[in-house]
């Protein structure tokens, strides 16, 4: 009995040991390629969206200031992560795996190929090879626009993609498209993910309690899904139909945890009358000291007289 | 106080043979200076391990993470605790009328001075970076009771400084003459702090005001002052001081510390000074009954600081209270209570135990446990915080006060002793007039 038990143990430590250790990244995906070459303004890019998305938990690069995480995020300089594929880096970054995030939602194909040049600028021995059979992204259409609007009344996002086919505007039909609301972390996805009709059309039903801003602004994401078929065509559009947040910053009012200057004011009375009355009276004392020195005076002159 | 002072006993010839009495002591005698050159020596030593403090940090004490109070604090609550007593025997048993206070009262306010003065130093010997003590009035917050505390503490020194100085003016008027066996300065300072005191009604009208204003503000600044040292514990939800008692709690064990030291200086002056004539049998008799009556007020708050989360028994108070009870402060902490409590009490209920030397003696004991008591409020506390102590050295996971630190606490009460033995020495212990204004009114009495 015992020896089975610790025979499990062994078979869970073990399991637990390797899961810890090895991030396993299927082949196809471990063969992936950029579709295109780094050069000076990826990784410019790629260092923008490094500092703000992954620098907080990875530190700056070949400093190994990485924040107190378990496993701990490697350093970008690291051995371990260059040792890694461009394709395997593209996979863990899609993916994530606790507690790193995944960025699926957050980062384009594109800007994942950004990152991963800005962090091959951090490997002197890194020579790229770039996916020649896919070429350039943009094979179905090039040029795409997404157009996004509000219909009121069936409270709805719609999406109208058009894109340059055959040396004309068509409008892109059978495409996968999502759409993303942006939230404090992350983007979150409205509804799910659609085919355009033969319009080019498609319809996403928004949610009524959806917190917007103040004002009830909602910024929204539309992204095509295939970035190899249409390029990284994406649109921003912010509207008003989140339900008005306003959340005043636990620091706004008056606290008992906040500044000097916002004080409660029933303590600021408190405390102050307090202490003025009590030093009213300390000074009416003191003033009496030298009311009694001037009364020793008089009498002075009264015996002298 | 009467409202009036009857100006009598200035042409009564029994004035001379008090002021003569009283005043016998002051002066620079061969055993002050003595005595002066211990503590002064002693204190050198202290304020060397004061500047190694400063120039190393407070690394070199035994504080950490998680016992960052220790015995500094705990000094500091028992320096508090002890000045209070200034305010309850002038102020409270004056104003009620008791008339044996009086010869005591000077003394009571003395302790009071000294220990209050002191506190604010302690404080400083707690900061890790005393030169930033300015930003607690540049920056600090009124939301918070360090901030009061400094406040209080601030207010009640000067109150105690006021209560001490003023009922010694004509003191120093009547001095003046009869100071031909004293040096020079000291009839210079007597000259210059009777601020032209000459006796008048008037002067006295004025004087007796005052020093009634002062008895009264004083009373509530003095709540304050300990109330609100006991709110920087208790404001916390840390067992063992999340206690809404606090205040009361500390306010009465006060007493107890203060009244131990007034009757240790009694003796002192009664002793050393020759002075039984004006602390006698009666003034310790009384001065026995009042701690008995202050100790058992403080038991009463033991017993409810103990026994109710004792019934209870939260996880966290459960381990607090096993450390206290039958841990690692037991033998500290059934000392305290005992010594420093139960047995003084029943001692003092006997006549015996409440003359002057056996009066000493368990004064002194009392004392010493008070001082204890402050360091078992506050170091077992910290030493069992609500999350689990992990991944630091382990030094620091008990807290053990070093010899530096030791030295530096010495050193803050080496110089309450200073301030008191000055006090003592350069001015009269004893209130000359109200003692001679009462025998006056005495025999009034009996005339009639
Ligand atoms: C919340 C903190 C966090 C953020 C933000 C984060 N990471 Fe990570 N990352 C981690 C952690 C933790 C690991 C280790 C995960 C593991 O081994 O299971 C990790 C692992 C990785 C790996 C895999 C390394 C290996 O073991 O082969 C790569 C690559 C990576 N991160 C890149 C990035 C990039 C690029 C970004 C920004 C787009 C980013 N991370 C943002 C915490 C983070």
């Amino acid at each position: 009995m015992i020896k089975k038990y610790l025979f499990l143990v062994l078979i869970v430590l073990i399991s637990f040991h390797l899961s810890a250790q090895e991030w396993v990244v299927p082949a196809e995906e471990g063969v992936k390629l950029s579709p295109f070459a780094f050069n000076d303004s990826t990784r410019k890019v790629g260092a923008d969206l490094y500092n703000t998305n992954c620098k907080s938990c990875h530190g700056d690069p070949g400093k190994n200031n990485v924040i107190n995480l378990v496993p701990p995020p490697p350093d970008v300089a690291s051995v371990k992560m260059q040792t890694n594929s461009d394709g395997a880096l593209h996979f863990k970054l899609v993916q994530g795996r606790a507690p790193m995030p995944s960025f699926k939602n957050i980062l384009s194909s594109t800007d994942i190929w950004r990152v991963i040049s800005f962090v091959r600028s951090f490997n002197d021995k890194y020579v790229q090879v770039i996916d020649t059979k896919k070429g350039m992204a943009g094979t179905a259409a090039s040029n795409v626009k997404i157009q996004v609007a509000w219909v009121k009344e069936q409270n709805q996002v719609q999406m109208v993609i058009s894109g340059m086919k055959e040396n004309k505007i068509q409008p892109v039909s059978g495409a996968e498209v999502k759409l993303f609301a942006k939230r404090y972390f992350g983007n979150l996805l409205i509804d799910e993910a659609r085919n355009t009709d033969a319009q080019g059309k498609a319809l996403f039903n928004f949610p009524k309690d959806l917190p917007g801003d103040s004002a009830g602004f909602v910024q929204l994401i539309a992204k095509l899904s295939d970035e190899a078929a249409y390029g990284e065509a994406k649109a921003d559009t912010t509207l008003a139909i989140g339900v008005p947040t306003y959340r005043p910053p636990l620091n706004e009012q008056r606290a008992m945890w906040n500044v000097v200057q916002k004080t409660p004011i029933w303590l600021l009375l408190a405390y102050t009358f307090t202490v003025l009355v009590v030093w009213g009276f300390i000074f009416y004392v003191l003033l009496q000291i030298r009311a009694i020195y001037k009364a020793g005076l008089r009498k002075d002159h009264e015996t002298t007289d | 106080m009467a409202s009036e002072v009857n100006t009598g006993f200035l042409l009564d010839k029994r004035l001379d043979s008090i002021a003569t009495d009283i005043l016998r002591p002051v002066g620079i005698s061969k055993g002050f200076l003595v005595w002066m050159g211990f503590l002064l020596v002693s204190l050198s030593g202290c304020i060397y391990a004061y500047y190694i403090q400063w120039d190393k940090g407070l690394i070199v004490t035994g504080l950490r993470d998680y016992v960052s109070w220790g015995m500094y604090i705990a000094n500091f609550i028992f320096f508090v605790a002890t000045s209070l007593v200034g305010m309850l025997i002038s102020s409270v048993l004056g104003l009620m009328g008791f008339k044996w206070v009086k010869p005591i009262a000077r003394i009571a306010e003395i302790i009071a001075v000294a220990f209050a003065a002191v506190a604010g130093l302690v404080i400083v010997s707690d900061m890790g970076r005393p030169e930033r003590l300015p930003y607690v009035f540049m920056y600090g917050r009124i939301q918070s009771p360090i901030l009061w505390d400094v406040t209080v503490v601030t207010t009640y020194l000067v109150l105690s400084t006021l209560l001490y100085f003023i009922p010694l003016i004509p003191d120093l008027a009547i001095s003046k003459g009869r100071m031909g066996h004293t040096p020079k300065w000291l009839q210079s300072t007597y000259e210059v702090l009777s601020v032209n005191w000459s006796h008048t009604p008037q002067q006295y009208k004025i004087l007796l005001k005052s020093v009634r204003i002062l008895l009264i503000v004083i009373i509530p600044t003095a709540f304050a002052i300990h109330t609100v040292t006991s709110w920087l514990l208790a404001v916390t939800l840390r067992p063992g001081w999340d206690s809404s008692i606090f205040g009361p709690y500390f306010l009465t064990g006060a007493f107890v510390a203060g009244s131990a030291a007034v009757v240790i200086m009694m003796y002192f002056v009664r002793t050393n000074y020759k002075l039984d004539k004006y602390l006698t049998l009666y003034h310790f008799d009384m001065m026995g009954k009042l701690l008995v009556l202050v100790s058992l007020v403080y038991l009463y708050f033991n017993i409810n600081e103990f026994l109710v989360p004792a019934f209870k028994l939260k996880t966290a108070d459960a381990i607090h209270l096993k450390e206290l009870f039958v841990g690692e402060y037991a033998s500290m902490f059934w000392s305290v209570q005992l010594l420093g409590l139960i047995f003084p009490i029943i001692l003092l209920l006997f006549k015996f135990f409440r003359k002057p030397l056996p009066m000493f003696i368990i004064s002194v004991v009392v004392l010493i446990a008070a001082w204890f008591k402050r360091y078992l409020i506050v170091v077992p506390t910290q030493q069992n915080p609500f999350l689990p102590k992990q991944y630091v050295p382990d030094a620091w996971m008990v807290y053990q006060p070093t010899v530096i630190e030791t030295a530096i606490t010495m050193g803050t009460i080496l110089l309450a002793v200073i301030i008191i033995t000055v006090l003592f020495k350069l001015f009269p212990v004893i209130p000359i007039w109200e003692m001679a204004e009462e025998q006056c009114e005495n025999d009034h009495k009996s005339q009639e």
